[in-house]
């Protein structure tokens, strides 16, 4: 018996000597640094080589997949809004430099829908809310302006273009894990994204401002939009990292150092909108 | 955003509740196992002539140990770029050590001195498809001495 026995063997052989906590941040400091990374250097390239779609092939890929709700009204009202509208982005258009062959084509929607966009094909939508809450022309047509600033510079396609491309190279990094990681790797995938877009409002906001200014001569009303925004802005909002667009108080800011770069020739005007851009039971309201 | 918050909220319980079941784990094994030294183990096949009784029996133990949201996650991403998965390491060392301890509780129970032809053998039995979470089965199984 003497010959066999069980020593008593040290605890620690068999388990790296690794804190679990260390290992985690390194794993995930790096994998998310990469996917960042990746995703930076993916939507750069798409979004550079998106830019050599030309602008009529981006016009009829829209028109096969007009939405129905961007079907021109039959109403009379909205019909004259809509008139209203073209004829206020086609003053724009022609202080913006547009380039041959892109035109602005401005959509009018009856929904309460505070919020105005731009999308392929040189389309810009005006919901009615915006209208309602518009104090003056001014401060409608930097949001008017600031979307087809969008348009000008193919921010739509280049959205498009680094979407697909990123959705597709992260969606092939999704085999090698599970659901957790897809989503964690989804997440991180975004934040670049994010940071795109907000480049391209703040971009869109200089070419619109720079518009006002020489449509009207000044830039006065210009910031109804955001002020009006921000006081809506519920109080637990979004960090700036996870938005898709600039804080309010940014986009305030930078339109009052314009203002204070370009003063003036004279004392700034400020153009009423028209009685019948507002909805009817607004008016009553007010009456 | 809600989904990160999930996921943030999902790492810490998995890591918090792992954490304290896997060193309250440890701590039970290595008193177990201080209090079954005298049964002893081994992985030879044939019983030493000297020490031979007639009376042999199977003993097996077997442990399932599922892996936490944590470990869990911190594989997922080493299974990205390689090397040694510690997160595991811990908890198939943990499977190991009590099923030897549970193979040994029915020796004991037996009253077998010693057990011969020790195996221990590892299956999963949850891979962890999408949103699972893998464990792992743990069986050691030997020959059993009674002394008569």
């Amino acid at each position: 018996m003497g010959a066999y026995e069980n020593r008593t063997v040290p605890e620690g052989i068999n388990v790296s000597p690794v804190h679990p906590l260390k290992d985690f941040a390194v794993l995930l400091f790096g994998v998310s640094l990469s996917v960042i990374a990746f995703v930076i250097v993916l939507a750069l390239l798409a979004g550079y080589l998106v830019r050599y779609v030309p602008f009529s092939y981006e016009q009829s890929l829209v028109s096969r997949a007009v939405a129905p709700w961007l079907e021109p009204s039959t109403d009379p009202l909205d019909q004259q809004r809509q008139r209203y509208l073209q004829s206020l982005a086609d003053r724009l258009s022609s202080v913006m430099n547009l380039p041959d062959g892109m035109q602005v084509t401005v959509h009018y929607v009856q929904k309460d829908t505070v919020n105005a966009m731009a999308t392929l094909g040189g389309h810009v939508v005006v919901f009615q809310g915006l209208l309602d809450v518009m104090p003056n022309e001014n401060a409608l047509a930097m949001v008017l302006a600031h979307e087809m600033a969008h348009v000008r510079y193919r921010h739509p396609i280049v959205a498009t273009g680094r979407g697909f491309a990123v959705t597709l190279a992260l969606s092939a990094l999704a085999g090698i894990g599970d659901g957790v990681m897809e989503r964690w790797v989804g997440q991180m995938g975004i934040l670049p994204m994010l940071s795109f877009s907000r480049s391209q409002e703040t971009e869109a906001d200089a070419l619109a401002l720079e518009s006002l200014q020489q449509s009207y001569g000044h830039v006065e009303g210009a910031a109804a939009l955001f002020e009006y925004a921000a006081a809506e802005t519920p109080v637990l909002s979004l960090p700036t990292l996870l938005a898709t667009h600039p804080d309010h108080e940014d986009r305030i800011r930078r339109i009052q150092v314009f203002a204070q770069e370009h003063p003036p020739a004279m004392a700034p005007q400020l153009q009423p909108l028209p009685d019948y851009m507002k909805s009817k039971a607004k008016s009553n309201e007010s009456q | 955003m809600f989904e990160l918050i999930l996921t943030l909220v999902l790492l810490v319980i998995g890591f918090v509740f792992g954490q304290i079941a896997e060193k309250r784990h440890f701590r039970s094994i290595i008193q177990r196992e201080a209090e079954t030294r005298d049964l002893l183990c081994f992985n030879e096949r044939r019983i030493p002539q000297d020490m031979f009784s007639p009376h042999v029996t199977l003993v097996c133990g077997s442990v399932v140990v599922s892996v936490d949201f944590f470990k869990h996650f911190v594989a997922t991403l080493r299974n990205l770029v390689g090397g040694r998965v510690s997160a595991y390491e811990s908890l198939l060392e943990r499977a190991r050590r009590e099923a030897v301890l549970r193979m040994k509780a029915q020796a004991l129970a037996q009253g077998a001195t010693s057990v011969w032809n020790v195996r221990v053998e590892t299956s999963s039995i949850h891979q962890g498809q999408r949103q699972g979470i893998g464990a792992v089965e743990v069986m050691a199984y030997g020959t059993a001495l009674v002394p008569r």
